[in-house]
C-alpha cells in the first residue's frame, strides 16, 4: 500500500468567539482535528456545543477568530471571499436541517442549479435516483414532504461530486422512519462515491453509523473515537 | 411591553428603509394635497378678501361723457351700495430706456377722499396731495419693472400735450391685479402701466371738466345685477354709455379667475390621483411585507394568538408607517405651501397672501393617511389571518396555470436554473409581480402627467406664435383709424407687410341670453394674425355670418344656423342680427369672428381698424420702434418676441410653478417606488440568494437573480406606464380648458423619454443600492432559520 493519503481537513487550535469583552461567547475554544478522505465522521454533542460553528467554518461560510483550518493547500481562515466561494462551489456539498431548497425551482431544477456550474457533475436525475427520488422530479418543494425535500437537498449536495459533504442535523426536522431513509442515502453516497462526510447530530444512536465519532461539549472536543463497526441506518431506533 | 409590541418595534427598526420609502411616497401625496388644496384655497381667499376690503367693483361701464349730476342720479338707483364716477383715458409715457411706446391707463382719484369703489392699497410713498395737480400714483408692477420710486418724475404725453408729473406713491388696485393694455390679452408691465391722478387735473387734461366717462359700481348684497345693469344702462344711454359689464368682462378679474380655475383643476384633480397611487403603493408594500411574515403569522396562530390580535399587530404596523408619512407630508406640505405663497404674492400682487390651508385641509390629509393605512393593510392582513396555521408555516405554493404557464414553462426549460428561478418567480406569483409592475407603471405615469403640462404650454405658445400670430409687431391705436393709416405704416422703415384688424366690444344675445364679448374682424386672406382652430389649421371668418367659439356658442345656447343679435357698445352703436355660420375651438383668446370688411359695413363704420400687424426687417427694429414711438395715434406697440416671453413668464410663475411642484413630488414618489420595489424584492429573495451563495455562486451571479427580476418587471412596467401616462395626461388637459386657453392634444416624446429615463435610473440605482446587501448577506443566520 502507498503512504496514507493526506487529510482532507486539518484543524489546529481552532477558536471562534462571538462578540467582545464580557458579552463574548466562545463557541469554539481550541479544536484540533484531522479528517481523512472517505471518512464518515459524526460530530456528536449537546445543543450549543459548537458543532454547527465548526461545520460552517469547514464549509467556508464562516471564519475562525483563532487557530488554523486547512483544506488541502487552502487556508480557510485567511482565504478571501472569492476563494471561499470557489471552494464551496467546487468542493463542498451542504445539507441543512431546514433543507434550504429554492421554492421556485422543481426538485430536478434545484439539483440542476448546482450541476450547471460544477466541473464534473453527475446528471441531476442520477443524483435524485441515488437518494431514491426517481419519480418526483417535477415537483416543487412545497409539494414534497419534509423527508423528500431533505433528500432533494442531499441530491443537490452530491450531484457535483463534492470532495466533502457537510450535513448539519439533516434528520433534525424529520420523523424516525423518514430520518432513516435520509441517513441511508448519505451512507450509500459515502460508500459508493467515497465522499468524505461530516454528519452533525445530537443523537448518540445515530452516531453509530459513522466510522468515527467526535464528541463535543462546550466548544471543545471531549473524545474522538473510531466506531468498531458501522451500523446500517435501518438498524437504528431512536 | 408585551412581546407582540416588542416584535412591532424590532420589525420597524429592521424595516426602516421600507418605512422611509413608504413615507416618501405617501408623504409626497399628502404634501401635495396639503400644498395644492391649501394654496388654491389661500389664493382664492386672498383674492376675495382683497376684493372685499378694497371694494372691488361688481359692475362697470364706460361712456362718452356725462355731467356730474348723472353720477348723483346713479347713486340714487336702488341696489347700489357705492358708485364711483371717474375720468379715464390713455396716456403715453416717455421712458428713455424703452424703445417702443409705453402707455398707461389713467384713472382719476376722487378729490379729498379715497375711492369708495376699487380703492387702492398704497405700497409706498403717499397719496397725491390734493393741492398739487401733478402728483400721481403708479401701479406696483409697472413701477417695479422700471425702477420707479416715489419722488421720481413721470414724463407723459396726454392728448398731444407733454406733462411732467411727479410720482407721490406706488399703489396696487384690485381692478388691476393684472394690467392689460387695450388690444392685448396679456399683462406686460414693461410697456403698460396704470396711473392714478386727481379727478380735477385729469378731467382738465382730457377735456372732461365737471363730467365723467367711466363708472364703477358696487351692488348691495341682495341686488340683482341684471336689474341694476338695466337701470344704469338706461341712465347712461343718452351719454354714450357703452353697456354695463360685470367682473367676467373685467380683464384683470377674468385673468385672475382663469388662473385660479387652473389652479383649482390642478388642486382637485392631481392630488387625488397622486394619493390613489400612494395608497395603492402602500397596499403593495404592506401586503408584500405581510407575505414575508407568513411563517410568523402561522407561528403566532399556532401559539393560540387570536386572529383579531394578529390583525391588530399588523394594522399597527401600517399605522406607524402612515403616521410617519402623515407627519412628513403635513410638515413638507406646510413648508412648501408657505414658500409658494411667497412666490404667488409676488406674481399676483395680492397685498396679503398667507398660506392658510385651513382645518379641512389638515384633517383631510390626516384622513387620507389613515385611509391609506387601513386600505393598505386591510387586504394583506385579512389574507394572512385567514390562512390556517399549517399552511402559513409552509412556504407559499406557486400558482399553477394553464396554457400560458405551460408555454412559459416550455420556454423556461431551455434556460439555465437561475433564469428559470427568475421566470418562475415572476410567472408563478403573478399577483406579486403585477403589483410591482403596477407600482412602477404608476410612478412613470405620474411623472409623465406632471411633466406633460409644461410641454403643453410650450406647444400652445409655439402654435400661437408660430402658426397663429406670425406678425413681428402689433400696433394698437388710441382711437379707431381709417384704413389709410395702413399705407402710412407700410412706408415706415423696415416694414415689409401690413395687415389690419377690427375689434368691437359688443353684446351678443340670443333670446334671453346676453353675453358681452369682443367681435373680431379678420381681413380676407389674413396671414399675419390668423385664427387657428383646434386642428391647428387657420380658419377664415366669413362675411355672411359669425364664426363663434364653442365656449361662447354654448353660453348663448346657439349653434350653426341660429341667429345672434349684436349690439355695438361704441362707435355708431348699431344693432343687427347675423346667423352663426361656423363653430370653432380657438387656441387662445377671442370668441367671435367675422370678415373685417363685412363687419365694418354692419357696424356702419366701414374701412375702420383698431390695430395693425406688421412684418418687419429685423435689422430695422430699433429705427422702427423709435418712429412708432413718435406717432401719437399709436398707444401700443408689441413686439411678438416680447409677447412670447411674457406669456411664458405668466405660465412659469403661475400654473407653471404649481406644475413644477407636482413634478418634484412625482420624482420623489418614483424614487420611493423604485426603492421600495427593490427592497421588497430583496426581502423576498433573501433566502434564495443566501442559498445560492452557500452553494458556491459568486456575488455577481447571485445578484443577477435580483437584478434580473427587477429588470424584467421594469421592462414590463414601462410600456404600461407610458400608456397610462398618456391617458392621464389627455384626461387632465381636458379638465384644464378655460375661456382664454384651450388645450391642444400634445404628445411630446422628450417628456416621455425623460420620465422613462428617470424611472429606469431610479430602479437601477435602487437595485444597485440593495445589491450591496446581497454582498453582506449573513449566510449562517439564514441557514439557521426555517422559512
Ligand atoms: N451569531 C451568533 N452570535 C452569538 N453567538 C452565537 C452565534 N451563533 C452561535 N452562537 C453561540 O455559539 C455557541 C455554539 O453554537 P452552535 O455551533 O450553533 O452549537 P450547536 O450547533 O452545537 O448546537 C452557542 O452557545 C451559540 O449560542
Ligand atoms: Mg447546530
Amino acid at each position: 500500500m502507498s503512504a496514507p493519503r493526506p487529510p482532507v481537513f486539518e484543524v489546529r487550535g481552532l477558536e471562534r468567539t462571538y462578540g467582545e469583552g464580557t458579552a463574548a461567547v466562545h463557541a469554539l475554544r481550541g479544536i484540533d482535528l484531522h479528517i481523512d478522505p472517505g471518512e464518515l465522521l459524526v460530530l456528536l454533542g449537546p445543543s450549543g456545543s459548537g458543532k454547527s460553528t465548526l461545520l460552517n467554518i469547514l464549509g467556508g461560510l464562516d471564519r475562525p477568530t483563532g487557530g488554523s483550518v486547512r483544506f488541502g493547500d487552502l487556508d480557510l481562515g485567511t482565504a478571501d471571499d472569492a476563494a471561499l466561494t470557489d471552494y464551496r462551489r467546487h468542493h463542498v456539498g451542504f445539507v441543512f436541517q431546514f433543507y434550504n431548497l429554492i421554492a421556485s425551482l422543481t426538485a430536478r431544477e434545484n439539483v440542476e442549479l448546482v450541476t450547471e456550474v460544477a466541473d464534473d457533475p453527475m446528471p441531476a436525475d442520477e443524483a435524485l435516483r441515488l437518494v431514491g427520488l426517481g419519480e418526483r422530479l417535477t415537483h416543487f418543494p412545497a409539494q414534497l414532504s419534509g423527508g423528500e425535500q431533505q433528500r432533494v437537498a442531499i441530491a443537490r449536495a452530491i450531484a457535483k461530486r463534492p470532495t466533502v459533504l457537510l450535513c448539519d442535523e439533516p434528520t433534525g426536522a424529520l420523523d424516525v422512519a423518514t430520518g432513516v431513509r435520509v441517513l441511508e442515502s448519505l451512507v450509500r453516497i459515502n460508500e459508493t462515491l467515497g465522499t468524505t462526510t461530516l454528519l452533525i447530530t445530537h443523537n448518540a444512536d445515530i452516531a453509530r453509523i459513522g466510522d468515527r465519532v467526535v464528541r463535543f461539549a462546550d466548544g471543545r472536543v471531549r473524545s474522538d473515537e473510531a466506531n468498531p463497526t458501522r451500523v446500517a441506518p435501518s438498524e437504528l431506533h431512536w | 411591553m408585551k412581546p407582540l409590541d416588542r416584535k412591532l418595534w424590532r420589525d420597524l427598526r429592521r424595516l426602516w428603509m421600507q418605512a422611509i420609502a413608504v413615507g416618501l411616497v405617501l408623504g409626497s401625496g399628502i404634501a401635495l394635497f396639503v400644498m395644492s388644496t391649501g394654496m388654491y384655497g389661500s389664493l382664492e381667499r386672498a383674492r376675495d378678501r382683497y376684493y372685499d376690503r378694497s371694494h372691488m367693483a361688481d359692475l362697470a361701464s364706460a361712456l362718452v361723457r356725462a355731467p356730474d349730476r348723472v353720477g348723483r342720479e346713479l347713486a340714487a338707483l336702488p341696489g347700489l351700495a357705492a358708485v364711483e364716477t371717474r375720468v379715464t383715458g390713455i396716456g403715453l409715457i416717455s421712458l428713455p430706456e424703452v424703445v417702443e411706446p409705453v402707455s398707461a391707463r389713467l384713472v382719476s382719484l376722487p378729490a379729498g377722499r379715497r375711492p369708495t369703489v376699487n380703492d387702492l392699497v398704497l405700497r409706498s410713498g403717499a397719496w397725491p396731495d390734493a393741492q398739487r395737480s401733478d402728483e400721481v400714483l403708479v401701479n406696483e408692477a409697472f413701477a417695479e419693472v422700471h425702477g420707479l420710486r416715489p419722488g421720481d418724475p413721470l414724463d407723459m404725453l396726454l392728448r398731444g400735450k407733454r406733462r411732467v408729473l411727479r410720482i407721490s406713491g406706488i399703489a396696487s388696485s384690485p381692478e388691476f391685479v393684472f394690467a392689460v393694455a387695450p388690444g392685448d390679452i396679456l399683462p406686460e408691465p414693461r410697456r403698460f402701466g396704470v396711473v392714478w391722478m386727481g379727478r380735477e387735473a385729469l378731467g382738465r387734461a382730457l377735456d372732461l371738466d365737471g363730467a365723467f366717462n367711466d363708472v364703477v359700481l358696487r351692488l348691495t348684497p341682495d341686488a340683482s345685477a341684471r336689474a341694476v345693469s338695466a337701470d344704469v344702462d338706461r341712465l347712461l344711454a343718452p351719454h354714450g354709455g357703452r353697456g354695463v359689464y360685470g367682473r367676467d368682462r373685467m380683464l384683470s378679474a377674468r385673468y385672475l379667475s382663469d388662473e385660479l380655475s387652473q389652479l383649482r383643476t390642478m388642486a382637485s384633480v392631481l392630488p387625488p390621483v397622486f394619493l390613489l397611487v400612494a395608497v395603492f403603493l402602500i397596499n403593495v408594500t404592506l401586503s408584500r411585507l405581510v407575505a414575508t411574515e407568513r411563517a410568523n403569522i402561522g407561528l403566532l396562530k399556532a401559539f393560540g394568538y387570536r386572529n383579531g390580535v394578529i390583525a391588530l399587530h399588523y394594522a399597527e404596523f401600517a399605522l406607524v408607517f402612515c403616521a410617519l408619512a402623515a407627519v412628513l407630508g403635513l410638515v413638507l406640505g406646510g413648508f412648501v405651501g408657505g414658500y409658494m405663497a411667497d412666490i404667488y404674492r409676488a406674481v399676483y400682487r395680492l397685498p396679503v397672501l398667507e398660506f392658510e390651508p385651513g382645518w379641512a385641509t389638515w384633517l383631510g390629509a390626516l384622513g387620507v393617511a389613515l385611509l391609506a393605512a387601513v386600505l393598505g393593510a386591510a387586504v394583506a392582513v385579512a389574507r394572512a389571518v385567514s390562512l390556517p396555521p399549517a399552511t402559513a408555516l409552509s412556504p407559499p405554493a406557486p400558482t399553477h396555470f394553464g396554457r400560458l404557464g405551460a408555454g412559459v414553462e416550455r420556454a423556461a426549460r431551455r434556460l439555465d436554473a437561475r433564469a428559470r428561478m427568475l421566470v418562475r418567480r415572476i410567472v408563478r406569483f403573478p399577483r406579486r409581480s403585477a403589483t410591482t409592475v403596477a407600482g412602477i407603471a404608476f410612478a412613470l405615469a405620474l411623472l409623465i402627467l406632471s411633466d406633460n403640462f409644461p410641454a403643453v404650454v410650450d406647444r400652445i405658445i409655439s402654435i400661437n406664435f408660430g402658426v397663429a400670430q406670425r406678425m413681428d409687431v402689433s400696433v394698437t391705436f388710441a382711437e379707431r383709424q381709417h384704413e389709410r393709416v395702413l399705407r402710412e405704416l407700410a412706408r415706415l422703415p423696415g416694414v415689409e407687410a401690413v395687415e389690419p384688424l377690427r375689434t368691437a366690444e359688443v353684446i351678443l344675445s340670443a333670446g334671453p341670453r346676453r353675453q358681452r364679448d369682443a367681435l373680431i374682424g379678420v381681413p380676407e386672406g389674413a396671414w399675419l394674425n390668423r385664427i387657428i382652430g383646434e386642428d391647428e389649421r387657420p380658419v377664415q371668418p366669413r362675411a355672411d355670418g359669425l364664426t363663434l367659439s364653442e365656449g361662447l356658442a354654448g353660453k348663448l345656447g346657439v349653434g350653426v344656423g341660429d341667429r345672434v343679435r349684436i349690439e355695438a357698445t361704441d362707435g355708431r352703436r348699431v344693432a343687427f342680427e347675423v346667423p352663426v355660420v361656423a363653430l370653432i375651438k380657438p387656441f387662445i383668446g377671442g370668441a367671435a369672428y367675422m370678415d373685417q370688411r363685412a363687419l365694418g359695413r354692419l357696424l356702419r363704420e366701414p374701412e375702420r381698424i383698431d390695430s395693425a400687424y406688421l412684418r418687419i426687417d429685423p435689422a430695422a427694429r430699433d429705427v422702427l420702434a423709435a418712429r412708432l414711438k413718435g406717432i401719437p395715434a399709436i398707444v401700443g406697440v408689441t413686439f411678438a418676441d416680447n409677447a412670447e416671453a411674457s406669456l411664458r413668464q405668466l405660465f412659469d410663475q403661475g400654473t407653471g410653478f404649481f406644475a413644477f411642484m407636482f413634478l418634484s413630488f412625482s420624482l420623489v414618489m418614483a424614487a420611493g417606488v423604485a426603492f421600495s420595489a427593490a427592497r421588497v424584492t430583496l426581502g423576498e429573495q433573501e433566502r434564495d440568494l443566501a442559498t445560492l451563495r452557500v452553494l458556491g455562486f459568486r456575488r455577481s451571479e447571485a445578484s443577477w437573480v435580483l437584478l434580473g427580476e427587477l429588470g424584467v418587471l421594469l421592462a414590463v412596467a414601462i410600456p404600461i406606464g407610458l400608456v397610462l401616462g398618456f391617458a392621464l395626461s389627455q384626461w387632465l388637459m381636458s379638465e384644464f380648458e378655460t375661456e382664454i386657453f384651450s388645450f391642444p392634444f400634445v404628445f411630446d416624446p422628450p417628456t416621455y423619454a425623460r420620465a422613462v429615463l428617470f424611472v429606469v435610473a431610479a430602479v437601477v440605482a435602487a437595485a444597485l443600492w440593495v445589491r450591496r446587501d446581497v454582498d453582506r448577506l449573513d449566510l449562517v443566520s439564514v441557514l439557521k432559520s426555517r422559512e
